[in-house]
């Protein structure tokens, strides 16, 4: 049976009444009230937006009284959303295409894709919750093409990403980069795409990089890099816990050549830095702590402790040898 | 790093994310919920905030002004509400924040309406109205500070909120 129109605007209108409440925190009872009646929602969402706007009006009048305390955080107006639709098909071009059709098999292929980006600033971090649980911390600068149907596969476009994976053995979770794809085997692990090189560390579990080709298994503690072109595959040891040092703003080395350190500092710091040629290939062993405040103080720091200079060309930082 | 302070909240996002599903569902989500929680995720992971109180009803809320703004988004009344922004105020994307000189005259009237809506309730219900949506104050410490019963306190506000939202009606039709 349904109530009156009255009855419903009045039961909506007490409980925007009683969330501008600071101390709120009923939201079970308001979603038992909610769901009792799909009515329920549609009164009650005019009803709260009418307070808003006038709320927002009346708050628009000249000062009278100290800043007002607010209770709720304000998403409003909202932000639009950071991602944008690409072409249906346009990013499954050519090899990215090719290593999805390993998993060919899987029923879910058959959905059309429906492919969204998301992308970070120079030194933003953002973290994603997909549907089954599984984590995506994204580092700056950073371009992730993700697919609303196909929820257990993710492109790396460039940047860094730290995937920590829901297993299912049934739905395997793929990430693309660079023209290879990762299999996870129950995984956390870390995947870097910049300036023509792939790199994969893992800390938890595997990943097996390329399962219908080179098919390199990559248990935890272990790192790969590939070049773009014929370039042997390297995989080399890693410290399980240093894998995703950049989320705690820890860049931890123990001979990465000097131009990924610039690479890895210009993408936590927000700023262009590269390494000059006479120091790009030294190795590098050593842990940088990225902390907060001013990021160009911070980059200088790093100066001594890598034992070299750091001069500026325009807006790039620029990484050389010492002067004698 | 503003990291760590939404780790507290990130955590209690996890555990909460059923409980969470079932209230955009209840809000009318249907099968766009999972997408819904996936926007809440990347809002409040943007959004800079320090340290959470209470981050249950935090996340609550920031759910429940989502459903709201998707509620506005989906009005066909588009342009209205666009006039309406303009004239509060509001910024809208690609537009000046700058209202028209006829704007801030809508602006303008529409404010004065609504203070005489209030004023005309009478100078408790005005205020108790005043110190509840405008400040953020409490119904029981409202009733403290003026030392009247919470049940006055209660149909008060009833009347304000009712008022303002039936004056919000006639804006829109005026």
């Amino acid at each position: 049976m349904t109530k009156p129109h009255d009855q419903i605007e009045n039961e909506a209108l007490d409980w925007v009444i009683r969330q501008r409440d600071p101390i709120f925190d009923d939201w079970d009872g308001f979603t038992a009230w909610l769901g009792a009646d799909p009515a329920h929602a549609d009164v009650y969402h005019a009803v709260a937006t009418a307070d808003q706007d006038m709320g927002a009006l009346l708050q628009s009048a000249p000062a009278r009284r100290a800043e007002p305390i607010r209770p709720a955080p304000a998403f409003s107006p909202a932000p639009p959303p950071q991602r944008r639709a690409v072409g249906r098909r346009g990013w499954l071009g050519g090899a990215v295409a090719a290593s999805l059709a390993l998993v060919g098999g899987y029923g879910w292929m058959t959905t059309r894709a429906l492919p969204y980006v998301v992308e970070t600033a120079p030194g933003e971090h953002r973290t994603l919750a997909l549907g089954d649980g599984t984590r995506i911390d994204l580092n700056g600068t950073t371009r992730l093409t993700l697919d609303r149907n196909h929820p257990r596969f993710a492109s790396v476009d460039h940047g860094e990403a730290l995937f920590t994976v829901v297993h299912d053995a049934s739905r395997p979770f793929t990430v693309s980069v660079g023209g290879a794809t990762l299999l996870d085997v129950g995984t956390v692990f870390n995947v870097v795409r910049e300036a023509h090189e792939t790199r994969v560390a893992v800390s938890e579990g595997a990943v097996v990089y390329n399962p219908d080709a080179e098919a390199v298994q990559l248990p935890a503690g272990k790192a790969l890099r590939a070049r773009d072109g014929d370039a042997p595959l390297d995989v080399t040891a890693v410290a399980p816990d240093s894998v995703a040092g950049w989320r705690e703003g820890k860049l931890v080395y123990d001979g990465a050549p000097m131009a990924q350190v610039a690479e890895d500092l210009g993408r936590s710091l927000g700023l262009s830095v590269r390494a000059a040629p006479d120091v790009a290939a030294r190795p590098v062993r050593g842990i940088i702590t990225i902390s907060g405040g001013d990021k160009e103080a911070m980059l200088r720091s790093v100066g001594p402790l890598l034992d070299i200079a750091i001069g500026r060309e325009g807006q790039t930082w620029v990484l050389t040898a010492k002067g004698p | 790093m503003e990291q760590q302070d939404a780790n507290g909240l990130e955590a209690v996002f996890f555990a909460e994310r059923a409980r969470l599903l079932g209230f955009l569902r209840a809000h009318g989500a249907g099968e766009a919920a999972e997408d819904l929680l996936q926007d809440l995720w990347l809002k409040i992971s943007s959004a800079r905030t320090g340290p959470v109180a209470q981050p249950l009803s935090y996340l609550f809320r920031a759910a429940n002004n989502l459903m709201l703004d998707r509620y506005r988004s989906v009005r066909q009344d588009v342009k209205r509400e666009q006039d309406w922004s303009d004239a509060t105020g509001a910024t809208t994307p690609g537009r000046s924040d700058e209202p028209s000189g006829e704007r801030v005259l809508i602006g303008r009237e529409s404010l004065r309406k609504a203070e005489a809506a209030l004023a005309a309730l009478g100078p408790r219900v005005e205020r108790i109205f005043r110190r509840h949506r405008l400040d953020g104050i409490g119904q029981r410490e409202i009733a403290a500070e003026m030392g009247i019963s919470l049940s006055t306190v209660e149909s008060d506000l009833r009347k304000a909120y009712k008022a303002m939202i039936e004056l919000r009606r006639t804006l829109d039709e005026g």
